[in-house]
C-alpha cells in the first residue's frame, strides 16, 4: 500500500507539474504583453509597467516559471517598498485589479461551490441511482427502454433550457418558489436548501442521467458474475440477492465517478453559477473573464485542476484501499 | 447506404477486405431501431437546414443581420410585437426583441456555425486521436507508455476550464478556428485511448501476426489490417463526441469567449435571451430546442451504432 | 468623466450595450423628437419616491457584481462615486441631495463653505468645519486631504479623477506620496489641521465644484495601504465597512463618531447597508418586479435591463417604484477624422445624414430609455433643454446624406468598419443599417471590451467608426468638450478622449479662453457656441441621451435619481418607509 501511495503521489506530482507549465505557458507566453494582461483593460502604461516590475516580466523565462512554481508552496512577495504585495501560501496568483491574492478570492467562494455541488451530487445520485436499478431489474422491459430512452433526453438537455425552464415555471407562472439568490447555510438553512433547489435540480439533471445509465449497466454486470449466480443457487431470496450481494459491488464504479466529479465542480459549474448568479468560483471565473481580470483566470485554471487531480488521487487510494488488486495496475 | 435489403447474409465481421458485408447487416439492425432512425432524421434535418441556410433565407426573405424595426415595439423595450415571440407570415418562428432580427434566419446559420465547428473539431481528433492511439497501440513499449501518459495528463485536464482560458487568452485571432483547435486539443485523449485498446487486441488477432511474421512492413499492416478493422469503432466514437462538441460550442459561445457576433450563433442567442426568459420565452425556447434535438440527434444514433457495430464497446 | 467604467459596467450587467450616459433632471422633452409619442418613462410624482424616509432598519442594495473601486483616489465610475461619497467618504464640497435643478448645487462638506478664491481664482482656500470625524474618532485634518490629492498622482492608484494633476501647480513628473515625495507649499498648503490652500496653474472659476470629486476626500497616511486601500476604506462619513466579501456582500454600518450636526446633506437613514453582490441581472430584475420579503427594503444598483423593461411599465404597481432620470452622458457615434475618407468634412456630414437614430435608439431600450441626442453637450449643460443644432429628422435624412457624399466626391459611398465592445453589437447593427441606406457599408468588428479600447485608441489599427459617450463630473462644460475635442489630448496609442482625432486649433484656443473665464454664465454661453461649431465640423454624431432605469421596493423612502451622478439613486436620502 505504502508503495503504490508513493507510485501514485508522483505520478500526481508530475501531472501538476505539467499543469502549472501549461497554465504558464498559455498566460505567460501567448499574451503579446503579460504584464498588460495581468493588470486589465484600463491600465495605465506607467501601471503596466509597474505591474511588470512586481511580477518580474523581465527575467529569463525558467526564472518566471520556477518563482511561479514555488510561490504556490512557500508564498511570494511581488515587487519592493510601498507596493509590494505579499501572497501567502499558497499562491495562486495576485489580483491587481481587487488587489487581493486569487486563493483568498477562491476560498472566500468555495462554501457556495460547496453548497450546490454537495446538493446536487445528493440529488443526482438518488434520481441516477434509481433509475439505474430500477432499469437494471427489468431490462428489455419497456419500463427500462422508457427510462433510458428519457436518460438520454436528460443528458441532452442543455443546461441553460432546464434552468430557463424551471425559473420559467417556478418563479415567474406559479410564484412556487422565490427567484432564487445565494443565502449562506449557516444564516438560514431553509432559505438556503429553497434557494438553492433550482441550481441543484439544473446541475442535478445531466449528471443523473449519466449515473442512471451506468449504473444499469454496471448492476446488470455485476448481477450476471458468477458469485450472485452461487448466492441464489444458495436460495437466497431475490431481494437479499441484489441488495447485499449485487448493488454493492456494482456501485464502486458509481462511486469512482462521483469522487471526480465532485472534484470538478468546485469550480467547474461555470455556466449554471453565471446563469442563477450564485457567487461560487465558477462566477468568480465567470466575471474575471468579462473583467479582463487575468490572474483571476489563471488562478482559477490552477486551482481546479489541483481540485480535480486530488480528487482522482483520493478517489483512486480508497479504491486501492477497498480492492487490493487495484493497486496492481 | 442502400436501402434495398439483400437476402440474408451471415455477417461475416473482422473481415477487412469486404468491407460491404458488415456495413450492410450494421445497417439493417440499424434500421430495425425506430430510435435511431429518429436521431438519423435529425442529423439530416439540421444538416440540410444548414446546407440550405441561404436559400431558405432567400425564400423567407429575411438574412440573419436584417434587422427590423417594425416587427418591435419600440415603447415596450423592443418586445416583438405579436404573440409567440413575434411569429407572422413575415418571421416564421418570430423576431428577436430589441433590433427584430428574424429568428429562424439565425438559427439557420447559428446551425452552420454550430455544425461546422462540431464536425471540424471531430475530423481534428479523429485524425490525431486516431494516429496516435493507433501508434501506441500497435508498437507499445516506450511509445506506448510516452503517449498514455500524455494522453492521462491532458484528461485530468478541467477541459472546459482551460478551454476558456486559452480563448481568453487569444482575443484578436479567427475566433472559429482557435474554437475547432482548441475543442479539439482537450477531446482527442479520449478517442485516442479507445482506439489504442482496440488496436492492441487486434494487434494479437492471427492474421496480423501472421502479416508481420511474413515480413510486411509495419506501416502496411496498420493500413491494410488494423486501420480498416477500426473504422466501426471511429464511427462509433466519433458519432458520440460530437454532441460534446456541440454544446461545448455553445458553452463557450455562451460565455462570451467562442463564436463571437456578428456571426450568429446559438450559444450567443441564449446568452441574449436569458434577459427574455420571462416576457418572450420563444427567443430562448427556439435556440435551446434547438441545440437539445441536435444533440439528442446524435446522441441516439450513436447510442444505436455503438449497440451494432460495437457490441463489446461501451465504457470508453 | 465616468464614462470608462460606466460602459464597461453597463456592458456586464445587461450584456447588451451602452454608454450610458446623461444627465439632467426630469426633462421630459430631452429631444426634439416632434413625433411626442414616444413618451420616455421617468420617476413618478415629483421624483422622490415613497416620501421621507424613518430612521433605522436595513436596506439592502443588490448588486450582479463587485463594486470596481472604493479608494477615493480611483473612485471615478458610478453608481460607486455616489456609494463612496454618500456612505463612506466626505469631500471638501459636495451637491445637495435633491432632484432636479436644486441637486446641481454645491454646500460646503467637511469645509465651511465652497471655496474662497483669490489671484484670479488661482488659488483657493478651504476651511474645515469643527467636529468632523473619521470613525475610530481621530479628527480629520487638512493635511489628510492634502494627502489624499498627493495620492492621486501616483501611476499606481490609477482610474480615478485627474482633475488635480490637470489643475494644481506640481512638479513635472510627481508620482505621489508613495513613491517618497510631498507636494510643496507652492501646490497644496496645509497651515493648520482646519486649512488648506490650493494653488492652480491658471484660473479655475469652478474649482468649488472639482472639490465635490473623491481625490478631495481625506485619508489618514496612518491607514494607507497602497494598491489594496479600496478594499479596506477608513470612514469618514456616515457609515463604515463591517464586511466586505469581495463580490459577494459589503455591509455598512453606522459610523458613530459621524455627526449629523456637521452634515447638511446626508441624513443617514438606515441603521445598516448590506449590498449584495451576487445574482444575475435577470434575477435581481425579476426579485424587484416580485417585491417580496427583504427585496421591499431593497434598491437596485445597476441599470435595469431593458429586457425588462416592458414587465415594468406595463405594471402600474411595478411601475411606480421606478426611478427613472436622464443620466446626463451623450452617447457617439465617432469618426476618425485623420483617415480617408472622415478627413473629409462633407463624408462626415453624410454620416451624420444617414445615421437611423430610431434604429439607434430601440438598440438602446427604445424611448423608454433613451433620449435623441442633437447636440454634444446634454441638456444639463445646455440650460435644461436640448439644443437640436441641424434638425435632422431622427431616422435621418438619405437625400440630404447622398447629397453630401456626392460633395465628398463619394456620390455610390464607401466602405468602412465600426469597432465595438461585444456589448454594443446591437447599436453598431442599427448604425449599419442606416448608413447602408446611403450606400455606406459597414463591416462590425466587435471584440473585447479591452481589445475595442486598444482598437480605437490606436492611431494604426483605429476603424473609421467607433462607439464612445461621455458624461460630465459637474455641471460645466469644461468637463465635457475639453475632454472630447482637445487635440492635445490625443495620442498615437492608448488614445481614449479624443477618440475622433479632431485637431482644430481655434478649438484648443477656444476652450483656453472659455477656461478663463471667471463669470460662469459668459462661460456656459461660449461653451454653447463651441459645441455648435465643432457639430458643424463633425467629427462625431451624438446619438441618444440615456435614461438610467433602476427599481425600488416598496418599503423603500427617499429615492430618487441624482441629477449629477449619471441619474444613480441618491444613497444620501435613501432610506425606509417602516422599520420592522
Amino acid at each position: 500500500m505504502i508503495g503504490y501511495l508513493i507510485r501514485r503521489l508522483a505520478g500526481i506530482a508530475l501531472t501538476l507539474l505539467v499543469i502549472c507549465a501549461v497554465t504558464f505557458t498559455i498566460f505567460y507566453l501567448l499574451p503579446s504583453d503579460p504584464a498588460q494582461a495581468f493588470c486589465g483593460k484600463d491600465c495605465t502604461p506607467d501601471r503596466v509597467a509597474e505591474v511588470r516590475r512586481q511580477m518580474g516580466l523581465n527575467a529569463p523565462l525558467i526564472v518566471q516559471f520556477g518563482r511561479y512554481v514555488l510561490a504556490i508552496f512557500a508564498g511570494r512577495t511581488m515587487g519592493t517598498g510601498s507596493y509590494a504585495v505579499h501572497c501567502d501560501f499558497p499562491c495562486f496568483g495576485y489580483s491587481f485589479q481587487t488587489g487581493l491574492p486569487v486563493w483568498n478570492m477562491i476560498t472566500d467562494r468555495l462554501s457556495v461551490s460547496i453548497s450546490l455541488a454537495i446538493g446536487s451530487a445528493v440529488l443526482w445520485l438518488g434520481m441516477g441511482l434509481l433509475t439505474g436499478v430500477v432499469s437494471a431489474l427489468r431490462k428489455n422491459s419497456w419500463v427500462d427502454r422508457t427510462l433510458m430512452i428519457g436518460t438520454i433526453g436528460a443528458a441532452a438537455m442543455p443546461v441553460y433550457f432546464t434552468a430557463m425552464l424551471l425559473l420559467y415555471f417556478f418563479c415567474a407562472q406559479t410564484n412556487l418558489i422565490p427567484y432564487p439568490r445565494y443565502v449562506d447555510f449557516t444564516a438560514d438553512p431553509l432559505a438556503w436548501s429553497q434557494n438553492m433547489l433550482l441550481p441543484w435540480l439544473t446541475l442535478a439533471l445531466a449528471t443523473a442521467a449519466m449515473y442512471a445509465r451506468m449504473t444499469r449497466s454496471s448492476v446488470i454486470e455485476t448481477l450476471g458474475e458468477p458469485f450472485v449466480r452461487t448466492a441464489r443457487a444458495k436460495g437466497l431470496r431475490e431481494r437479499r440477492v441484489v441488495s447485499k450481494h449485487g448493488l454493492r459491488p456494482a456501485l464502486t464504479p458509481v462511486v469512482t465517478m462521483l469522487g471526480m466529479d465532485l472534484g470538478g465542480l468546485l469550480a467547474g459549474a461555470v455556466i449554471t453559477e453565471q446563469l442563477f448568479g450564485l457567487p461560487g468560483v465558477g462566477k468568480l471565473f465567470a466575471d474575471a473573464l468579462h473583467k479582463s481580470d487575468q490572474p483571476v483566470v489563471m488562478g482559477v485554471t490552477l486551482v481546479a485542476s489541483f481540485f480535480i487531480v486530488t480528487s482522482n488521487l483520493v478517489v483512486d487510494v480508497l479504491y486501492a484501499w477497498i480492492d487490493p488488486r487495484a493497486r496492481l495496475s | 447506404m442502400t436501402t434495398t435489403v439483400p437476402a440474408v447474409q451471415e455477417p461475416t465481421e473482422r473481415q477487412g477486405q469486404v468491407p460491404a458485408s458488415p456495413w450492410r447487416s450494421a445497417w439493417r439492425r440499424l434500421r430495425r431501431r425506430p430510435i435511431a432512425l429518429v436521431g438519423l432524421g435529425l442529423i439530416v434535418f439540421f444538416v440540410l437546414a444548414a446546407l440550405l441556410a441561404p436559400v431558405l433565407t432567400a425564400i423567407s426573405g429575411h438574412g440573419p443581420t436584417d434587422t427590423d424595426k417594425l416587427a418591435v415595439d419600440r415603447f415596450l423595450g423592443g418586445l416583438p410585437k405579436g404573440s409567440l415571440g413575434g411569429v407572422s407570415s413575415q418571421h416564421w418562428l418570430g423576431v428577436e426583441p430589441g433590433l427584430g432580427h428574424d429568428i429562424f434566419a439565425r438559427l439557420l446559420y447559428g446551425a452552420q456555425i454550430s455544425l461546422l465547428v462540431a464536425f471540424s473539431a471531430a475530423l481534428l481528433i479523429t485524425v490525431v486521436g486516431v494516429a496516435l492511439g493507433v501508434t501506441a497501440g500497435y508498437f507499445g513499449g516506450k511509445v506506448d507508455m510516452v503517449i498514455s501518459r500524455f494522453m492521462d495528463i491532458m484528461m485530468s485536464f478541467p477541459s472546459l476550464i482551460f478551454m476558456i482560458a486559452l480563448l481568453s487568452v487569444a482575443k484578436d485571432v479567427n475566433r472559429v478556428l482557435l474554437l475547432i483547435i482548441v475543442m479539439s486539443l482537450f477531446t482527442w485523449p479520449y478517442i485516442a485511448r479507445v482506439i489504442r485498446g482496440q488496436t492492441i487486441s487486434l494487434k494479437h488477432r492471427e492474421y496480423v501476426e501472421a502479416a508481420r511474421a511474413g515480413g510486411t512492413s509495419s506501416t502496411r499492416i496498420v493500413l491494410t489490417e488494423i486501420l480498416p478493422n477500426l473504422t466501426s469503432t471511429i464511427i462509433v466514437y466519433i458519432t458520440l463526441a460530437i454532441p460534446g462538441l456541440i454544446g461545448s460550442e455553445a458553452g463557450l459561445t455562451y460565455l462570451g469567449v467562442g463564436v463571437q457576433p456578428p456571426t450568429p450563433s446559438w450559444g450567443q442567442m441564449i446568452a441574449d435571451s436569458e434577459l427574455y426568459y420571462k416576457l418572450d420565452p420563444m427567443f430562448f425556447v427556439l435556440p435551446c430546442a434547438c441545440l437539445f434535438l441536435v444533440v439528442l440527434g446524435f446522441t441516439l444514433l450513436g447510442d444505436a451504432l455503438r449497440d451494432v457495430l460495437d457490441p463489446k464497446g461501451g465504457n470508453g | 468623466m465616468t464614462r470608462r467604467t460606466h460602459v464597461a459596467l453597463a456592458a456586464a450587467i445587461t450584456a447588451a450595450l451602452t454608454l450610458s450616459l446623461g444627465a439632467c433632471t426630469s426633462s421630459k422633452s430631452g429631444s426634439g423628437d416632434g413625433n411626442g409619442d414616444g413618451k420616455g418613462i421617468t420617476t413618478a410624482g415629483n421624483g422622490i419616491i415613497g416620501g421621507t424616509p424613518v430612521k433605522g432598519g436595513t436596506l439592502h442594495i443588490l448588486s450582479n457584481q463587485d463594486i470596481s473601486q472604493l479608494d477615493p483616489a480611483r473612485n471615478w465610475t458610478e453608481p460607486e462615486m455616489d456609494f463612496g461619497i454618500r456612505l463612506l467618504y466626505r469631500t471638501l464640497t459636495t451637491f445637495k441631495a435633491a432632484p432636479g435643478k436644486d441637486g446641481l448645487q454645491i454646500v460646503g462638506d467637511l469645509a465651511t463653505d465652497t471655496g474662497q478664491s483669490s489671484d484670479g481664482d488661482k488659488t483657493w482656500t478651504f476651511h474645515l468645519k469643527d467636529g468632523v470625524k473619521y470613525e475610530d474618532g481621530t479628527p480629520i485634518v487638512s493635511q489628510d486631504i492634502k494627502y489624499n490629492v498627493e495620492r492621486s498622482f501616483d501611476p499606481d492608484l490609477s482610474g480615478g479623477p485627474d482633475y488635480a494633476k490637470n489643475y494644481l501647480v506640481a512638479p513635472a513628473g510627481y508620482k505621489g506620496p508613495l513613491k517618497g515625495a510631498e507636494l510643496g507649499n507652492d501646490s497644496v498648503e496645509t497651515p493648520d489641521a482646519k486649512t488648506i490652500v490650493f494653488h492652480l496653474k491658471r484660473p479655475v472659476a469652478e474649482f468649488g465644484y472639482t472639490v465635490t470629486l473623491p481625490t478631495f476626500a481625506p485619508v489618514p497616511k496612518a491607514h494607507e495601504g497602497g494598491t489594496t486601500y479600496g478594499n479596506h476604506v477608513f470612514s469618514s462619513g456616515p457609515y463604515k465597512v463591517e464586511a466586505y466579501d469581495r463580490g459577494k456582500q459589503l455591509t455598512l454600518v453606522r459610523n458613530t463618531n459621524w455627526d449629523q450636526s456637521t452634515d447638511s446633506v446626508r441624513k443617514a437613514y438606515p441603521d445598516k447597508i448590506v449590498m449584495d453582490q451576487s445574482g444575475s441581472p435577470e434575477g435581481i430584475a425579476d426579485r424587484m418586479i416580485a417585491n417580496q420579503g427583504d427585496d421591499q427594503s431593497a434598491v437596485m444598483y445597476a441599470d435595469l435591463s431593458h429586457a425588462k423593461v416592458a414587465d415594468v411599465i406595463t405594471n402600474p404597481d411595478v411601475k411606480a417604484r421606478l426611478v427613472s432620470e436622464n443620466e446626463n452622458c451623450t452617447a457617439m457615434v465617432t469618426m476618425d477624422t485623420q483617415k480617408a475618407p472622415f478627413d473629409n468634412v462633407n463624408a462626415r456630414l453624410a454620416v451624420e445624414y444617414a445615421i437611423d437614430k430610431e434604429a439607434y435608439q430601440s438598440a438602446a431600450g427604445g424611448p423608454a430609455l433613451a433620449d435623441f441626442a442633437t447636440t454634444f453637450l446634454p441638456p444639463a449643460l445646455t440650460g435644461g433643454t436640448a439644443v437640436d443644432h441641424f434638425k435632422i429628422p431622427t431616422a435621418g435624412d438619405p437625400d440630404k446624406a447622398k447629397a453630401y457624399l456626392a460633395k465628398a466626391g463619394l456620390p455610390n459611398g464607401f466602405s468602412t468598419e465600426i469597432t465595438v465592445s461585444n456589448g454594443g453589437k446591437a447599436q453598431a447593427e442599427a448604425v449599419q443599417a442606416g448608413l447602408k441606406r446611403v450606400g455606406i457599408n459597414v463591416t462590425i468588428n466587435a471584440v473585447d471590451a479591452s481589445v475595442a479600447t486598444s482598437t480605437i485608441g490606436d492611431k494604426n489599427k483605429q476603424t473609421g467608426l467607433s462607439l464612445n459617450g461621455w458624461c460630465p463630473d459637474y455641471p460645466s462644460g469644461a468637463t465635457f468638450l475639453p475632454m472630447l475635442f482637445d487635440s492635445r489630448i490625443i495620442s498615437d496609442t492608448g488614445n481614449s478622449g479624443n477618440s475622433s482625432r479632431l485637431a482644430d486649433p481655434a478649438v484648443d484656443a477656444e476652450m483656453d479662453r472659455i477656461a478663463t473665464l471667471t463669470d460662469s454664465t459668459a462661460a456656459d454661453q461660449a461653451w454653447n457656441a463651441l459645441d455648435a461649431k465643432i457639430m458643424d465640423a463633425a467629427p462625431a454624431v451624438p446619438v441618444t441621451w440615456q435614461k438610467k432605469p433602476l427599481l425600488v421596493g416598496s418599503n423603500v423612502a427617499g429615492a430618487f435619481g441624482s441629477p449629477i451622478w449619471s441619474a444613480q439613486i441618491d444613497y444620501a436620502t435613501v432610506g425606509l418607509k417602516s422599520v420592522k
